[in-house]
């Protein structure tokens, strides 16, 4: 246990940089947002753009769209803008495959030499996923609120901290997701880059069947396969509560990629 | 109990057998150098008792621990060298040494990873920078003095001089006496024939992921071939010396290369105006080359019916 909290200390040192660049990237962005939402309010530019939408859409997109074109719906797409989100995912599956990048230069050979069990190096991954992604998320809502209090338009309604943190939540565990299968695969794989990639485009083809199930009602059935189906932020913006379920299916993901993690790495044979 | 101790190891990759049906045992406190080409099975061996990989059947023991069932005992006392350092660039040496200690779960013994730095010519300043700094030769350092830190009772060396200057080998060579000394064993494999020659007190051939050969330098020095050279005060005919291969003969000189004892020479040229004599120290290189080059069990067999005779 000891050996693994300092091999965790360790991988924390070295990634403090990536994460508290993209941490204070993310935050950042979140101000950024905050301060255009602002602006919009000021002008009215909300009304507008909500006159602007055709009726079609209107139907299409439902009630999330007044909800949406406001300026607390601006505050809360920094949580399911897509750049946010790839960044998010990235960074989760970076980490997660950091066994298979010790393999691929070898310190996984002096890692291991050590009377250390190779249980604790995927533990320590899960930790550094988990932490990191916490970390992150944590940056992002300390600058949606300090964003609110610098930017927020006198007499506008701000959105629930609720709403901010199941958000965030949502989000973080949709990021643990891909966490949990980039770490399955980094187990057996050798390359980080083989395993990082894969990850990816699993990652991309999920959110591509997502989207298309949203879309076209023939791909609806297949839809619930991707685990972008289980974060719907247009349903907590209209103030639908957090959906357990959707917390328990991407932990299970994450937790079924975890276990499988364990499995293959304990069995696998170590060699660059 | 042996420090190092393998039973019947075989491992396969596919259809390519790495190491097959391996038996060896290492003598505590001795050094015991493991040789073979490239693709031998070396590292093969080294990577299973480390439990990096998985034998497909067999058993190997580190200080009466099994490499599988018991590994984390088994490394609890081991220093181990791989034949390539791969460690975190942006890391400082002092950093790179204390996380490897750290993991051993030894308490740092400054005192002692200092005389390895000074042995080393390692200065402080050197342990400040980061990695990506590092020339090879440095990391090479850097990896001998992890190894020897905790001053392990069993030492597992991949190549261990690769990339170091002749005068680091020779500070090498010093720690391996020294550890020796102190009752540590010495398990390492090597290319350079002239360093196990030097350093090892037994050698454990490997080809084709087979043991071939398991000997102590001192006997196989006596198996070498030595080149003689006879001069004689007078022209002799060439006559035939029993156990001896002519190189090349002359009216007034012979030259024979000679495995085994000398006495058929000697016993031969007693009765021929012999001028002067040459013997050349028998080369263990000849003896190992010709495995290298052979390996199969006739070369055994040759050289104890050479000894028989």
């Amino acid at each position: 246990m000891r050996r693994a909290a300092l091999l965790l200390v360790y991988s924390l040192k070295r990634i403090r940089v990536l994460a508290l660049t993209a941490g204070l990237l993310l935050a950042a962005f979140q101000l950024v947002l905050i301060f255009v939402a602002g602006s919009i309010q000021s002008s009215g530019g909300f009304d507008q753009l909500r006159a602007l939408l055709p009726p079609f859409a209107r139907e299409l997109l439902g009630p999330s769209v007044a909800a949406f074109m406001s300026f607390s719906g601006i505050v809360c797409l920094g949580y399911f803008q897509l750049a946010v989100m790839g960044a998010l995912i990235a960074i989760a599956v970076t980490l997660a495959t950091t066994p298979a990048s010790e393999v691929e230069t070898g310190f996984m050979d002096l890692i291991l030499a050590r009377p250390l069990a190779r249980h604790w190096v995927i533990t320590r991954t899960i930790a550094l996923t988990t932490l990191v992604s916490a970390f992150l998320l944590a940056l992002m809502v300390a600058g949606t609120w300090t964003g609110l209090r610098m930017f927020a338009p006198k007499g506008v309604e701000w959105p629930s901290a609720t709403l901010v943190n199941s958000l965030a939540v949502n989000l973080g565990m949709l990021a643990l997701c891909w966490g949990g299968v980039a770490m399955a695969i980094g187990a057996a794989s050798n390359r980080r880059s083989v395993a990082g990639g894969a990850a990816g485009l699993l990652a991309l083809a999920s959110f591509l069947l997502d989207y298309v199930g949203r879309l076209w009602q023939p791909a609806q059935s297949v839809a619930w396969l991707s685990p972008f189906r289980y974060y719907n932020p247009f349903d907590l913006i209209t103030g639908s509560p957090l959906p357990y379920k959707n917390l328990v299916v991407l932990g299970g993901i994450a937790f079924a990629g975890f276990a499988a993690a364990y499995v293959l790495f304990a069995r696998r044979d170590i060699s660059h | 109990m042996a420090p190092i101790s393998i039973r019947g190891l075989t491992k396969e990759y596919g259809n390519v057998l790495a190491v097959d049906n391996l038996n060896l045992e290492a003598v505590q406190g001795e050094i015991l150098g493991f040789l073979g080409l490239n693709g031998a099975g070396k590292t093969t061996t080294i990577r299973i008792l480390l439990d990096l990989l998985r034998p497909n059947s067999g058993n190997a023991f580190l200080l009466g621990h099994d490499c599988q069932t018991d590994g984390l005992r088994a490394r609890a006392n081991i220093g181990y060298l791989p034949g390539e350092m791969g460690i975190y660039s942006d890391l400082t040496g002092r950093e790179v040494l204390d996380l490897l200690a750290g993991l051993n779960g030894h308490v740092i013994d400054k005192q002692r990873r200092r005389e390895l730095q000074d042995r080393l010519e390692f200065p402080e300043s050197d342990l400040r920078r980061r990695l990506r700094e590092y020339s090879t030769g440095m990391k090479r350092k850097l990896g001998l003095i992890q190894a020897f830190q905790s001053d392990p009772l069993l030492l597992i060396l991949d190549e261990p001089t690769e990339g170091l200057d002749p005068l680091m080998q020779e500070s090498f060579y010093k720690l391996l006496v020294d550890a020796k000394q102190r009752g540590r064993t010495v398990f390492m494999s090597s290319h350079v024939l002239s360093e196990v020659e030097r350093v090892c007190d037994r050698i454990a051939l490997i080809r084709k992921g087979e043991l071939v050969l398991l000997s102590s330098v001192e006997e196989l020095r006596k198996l070498a071939a030595r080149q003689v050279r006879v001069f004689f005060a007078e022209d002799v005919p060439v006559i035939s010396v029993p156990g001896s291969e002519v190189i090349e003969t002359g009216p007034r000189s012979w030259t024979l290369k000679i495995e085994g004892p000398l006495a058929p020479l000697l016993r031969t040229i007693a009765t021929l105006p012999v001028r002067d004599l040459e013997i050349e120290e028998a080369k263990l290189e000849d003896v190992i080359l010709k495995y290298y080059r052979d390996g199969t069990r006739e070369i055994e067999r040759e050289i104890e019916r050479e000894i028989e005779q």
